[in-house]
């Protein structure tokens, strides 16, 4: 809303909103789509998802009280689409990266990832890492612990889910929107209480203000 | 899209307020810094002067004129008919009327600029007579403005007043603005709907007006600035009918909406595509790129979309009629609205084709196949206008927003696109940009765009039904071929039988031993063990 990327809407910190806009990032193939399906919708695979589209969904949430608006942006995993990436995740207060575990190049697309938002949009966006598919235990091919280091490193937190399983999904987003919330606070915090709403009082002042010099303008003509 | 949450800090200094003639009144930007009176003064001397120069050259050139007639008509005098006279008469007036034209259009700008004049682009000429009157109209505004404690019910008033600023200002024609039957309907709308704001509706009109004749003296500066002004305008309203006058947050998103179709209606002539910026060149060059890769196919895009079902290609026609729409839209969210129509139509095209639900994987790479079959006028300009002037909460956040983003996304696409993008070799690509050779088409991608659909499916159906004959023809042969293979094979069959016949005839040898029979008293009743015998045991 008006605070833009910082996510919090204007009003008393009591009735707050928070709107948060999340990316999803992996290569296709990686269960992107089943993975928001399977949380907006509570559907996997199935015939009858009312849905018309799964690449842009919402979600509201009321975390300790927060309400919470989440609206998650879908992205072409397609590598043609690559360099498209920042026009999609400019302003977002958060990122998923989702790999398949069965699958190698896929946790190389993620690191390739990270890396890109990190340099565009420094620390201010919290990133989830997570290993999709982890009903193919058996077909694994990224290590657990190598993903999990990997992500400890960058600063990122890790996920396992299965979308077919309905596994690791809810928690994921939880805890991404309790993250998301932090950030927003610690933004607040650091720009203090009083510029938002001094800020805006200011700004009103600049057309307000217009109004009693001109009236006095309108004294001096008539007089 | 400058939306950094610290905004431009608005620096006055006191004494930058007051007037630069120093009477002690606070002067304004809109009147050069002067106080009103100040500028008054100021500013008749210069039109005076003007009006005296202008009303000199006028005569000038009317004398001149009547010079020249007489001057011919001395020459001519003696040989003229009382036919030729005629004429003379009528060219002198054709003169006559000339020069009052002149006249008028030189006397025009110390009075009123021609109101129905269309070429004059409104605005542009900031005539001496019009910005002098913008200031009056601005006075009298606020004059018209009682401020809110004393109005008895305000609406009424506010409606009743406005009413006759109206009326008030029919007849002054000068604010070089043209209100149009649409303008004037938004207008009233726009009030209709304040009314149920009550206060804080008149509150917010009156800094709408405010905001507009603001930009009306801004016209010449860069549009950043304009875009961020109203950006600024946009999130001071909004934070004001919140925090202030404690609307709803899903009243003042209503609000907000209607606060721009009010000011875009306006403001839409002079900062779409302006001048000053290079968005005409932008557009024409994305234009020449679309056409110039006419000949990508949906396979190169790999587009999830089969067009050949009829319901799938009457969406993608749908979708190409609301992107080329987007253009004619003057309010931002209204060319958002037509972005979000043709999303929504390319994700029942999807969805019939893949019978699941879309994903971005499906949906970007048929959005740009949308873009280049459509190639939308004036799409770099559209881009920009909407990002320059549209509420940014809608922008940001929401559907709007992302199917926005994802046609931004297709036209960086489409202006980068090459050889690797379509999965082509260099060689292909170059040698398709260069018209030199196309891809192997389709049917259905014989003919051109404009080719009507009826005589494209007329072909179609012809080639269908040729395809058909052939093929009932293969049918009928080989069911002659099988009915010939039957025969053949009966024959075979009887001969071989025949065959066997002949070399193995049948002897029916003599029965030499009786049918068995269960019945018959001697059957292998030797190997049946014997009768059980009663046996007698003694005592």
């Amino acid at each position: 809303m008006a605070a833009g990327g910082g996510g919090g809407a204007g009003g008393s910190s009591s009735s707050k909103t928070y709107s948060f806009k999340v990316v999803l990032l992996g290569e296709g193939c990686v269960g992107k789509t089943s993975l928001v399906l399977r949380y907006c919708e509570n559907k996997f695979n199935d015939k009858h998802i009312t849905t018309l589209q799964a690449s842009f969904l919402t979600k509201k949430l009321n975390i300790g009280g927060k309400r919470v608006n989440l609206a998650i942006w879908d992205t072409a995993g397609q590598e043609r689409f690559h360099a498209l990436g920042p026009i999609y995740y400019r302003d977002s207060n958060g990122a998923i990266l989702v790999y398949d575990i069965t699958d190698e190049d896929s946790f190389q697309k993620v690191k390739n990832w990270v890396k890109e938002l990190r340099k565009m949009l420094g620390n201010e966006i919290c990133l989830c890492i997570v290993g999709n598919k982890v009903d193919l235990e058996k077909e694994r091919h990224v290590s657990v612990q190598e993903a999990e280091a990997y992500a400890e490193s960058v600063g990122a937190k890790h996920y396992h889910t299965s979308a077919k399983q309905n596994k690791g999904i809810e928690e994921l987003f939880l805890d991404l929107c309790k993250r998301m919330i932090e950030t927003a606070q610690v933004d607040e915090r650091a720009k203090g209480n009083g510029p938002s709403q001094s800020g805006g009082a200011r700004r009103g002042v600049q057309i307000v203000d217009d109004e009693p010099q001109a009236q006095s303008a309108g004294g001096c003509c008539s007089g | 899209m400058s939306l950094k949450s610290e905004r431009r800090a608005i620096h006055v200094d006191q004494s930058e307020l007051l007037c630069k003639k120093g009477c002690g009144y606070y002067g304004n930007p809109a009147w050069q810094g002067f106080c009103s009176k100040c500028w008054r003064e100021e500013y008749q001397k210069a039109r005076q002067k003007q009006i005296q120069e202008d009303w000199e050259l006028a005569e000038r050139l009317q004398r001149e004129e009547e010079e020249a007639y007489a001057s011919s008509q001395g020459a001519q005098g003696g040989q003229t008919s009382l036919g030729f006279t005629k004429f003379e008469e009528k060219k002198s007036n054709e003169k006559a009327r000339k020069v009052t034209t002149v006249k008028k259009f030189f006397t025009a700008s110390s009075k009123s600029v021609p109101k129905k004049d269309p070429e004059e682009k409104s605005g542009k000429p900031v005539q001496a007579g019009g910005r002098e009157r913008s200031a009056d109209i601005l006075r009298d505004l606020k004059g018209l403005f009682v401020p809110p404690w004393e109005l008895a019910s305000s609406a009424e008033v506010l409606y009743d007043k406005l009413r006759d600023m109206k009326e008030a200002k029919a007849p002054s024609p000068s604010l070089t603005r043209q209100y149009s039957i649409e303008t004037d309907r938004v207008s009233k709308d726009f009030i209709e709907f304040l009314k149920t704001y009550h206060k804080a509706g008149h509150d917010v009109y009156k800094q709408c007006k405010v905001f507009l004749e603001t930009i009306h003296h801004k016209k010449e500066s860069n549009i950043d600035e304009l875009s961020e002004f109203t950006q600024d305008f946009y999130q001071n309203t909004a934070d004001k009918l919140q925090m202030y006058w404690k609307v709803p947050p899903n009243k003042v998103e209503e609000a907000m909406d209607q606060i721009e179709k009010f000011i875009m209606t306006r403001l839409y002539k002079h900062v779409f595509c302006p001048e000053t910026t290079d968005d005409e060149k932008k557009d024409l060059t994305v234009q020449k790129r679309i056409r110039a890769l006419h000949w990508v196919t949906p396979q190169m895009l790999c587009v999830p979309v089969n067009e050949d079902i009829p319901e799938v290609s009457d969406m993608v026609v749908k979708a190409i009629t609301d992107i080329i729409e987007m253009d004619s839209k003057r309010i931002p969210r209204d060319k958002l609205a037509c972005i979000t129509g043709c999303s929504k139509q390319i994700f029942n095209a999807i969805r019939i084709t893949k019978n699941e639900p879309a994903s971005a994987d499906d949906f970007l790479p048929t959005l740009i196949y949308i873009v280049l079959k459509a190639n939308p006028p004036r799409l770099q300009s559209n881009i920009q206008y909407i990002t320059r002037f549209c509420n940014p909460s809608r922008l940001m956040t929401g559907e709007d927003g992302y199917y926005f983003t994802n046609l931004c996304c297709a036209i960086a696409f489409i202006e980068k696109l090459d050889a690797q993008s379509l999965n082509l070799s260099e060689e292909e690509f170059s040698r398709y940009m260069s018209g030199q050779a196309s891809p192997k088409k389709q049917d259905t991608d014989i003919w051109d765009a404009d080719t009507c659909p009826g005589v494209k499916q007329m072909h179609r159906n012809l080639d269908l039904l040729s395809q058909l004959s052939e093929r009932q023809e293969r049918i009928v042969t080989g069911a002659k071929k099988l009915e010939k293979d039957l025969i053949d094979w009966t024959e075979e069959v009887t001969r071989e039988v025949q065959d066997i016949v002949e070399k193995y005839p049948l002897h029916i040898k003599a029965n030499s031993q009786a049918l068995a029979s269960i019945d018959s008293e001697n059957v292998e009743d030797d190997r049946l063990p014997p009768p059980l015998q009663p046996q007698v045991y003694a005592g």
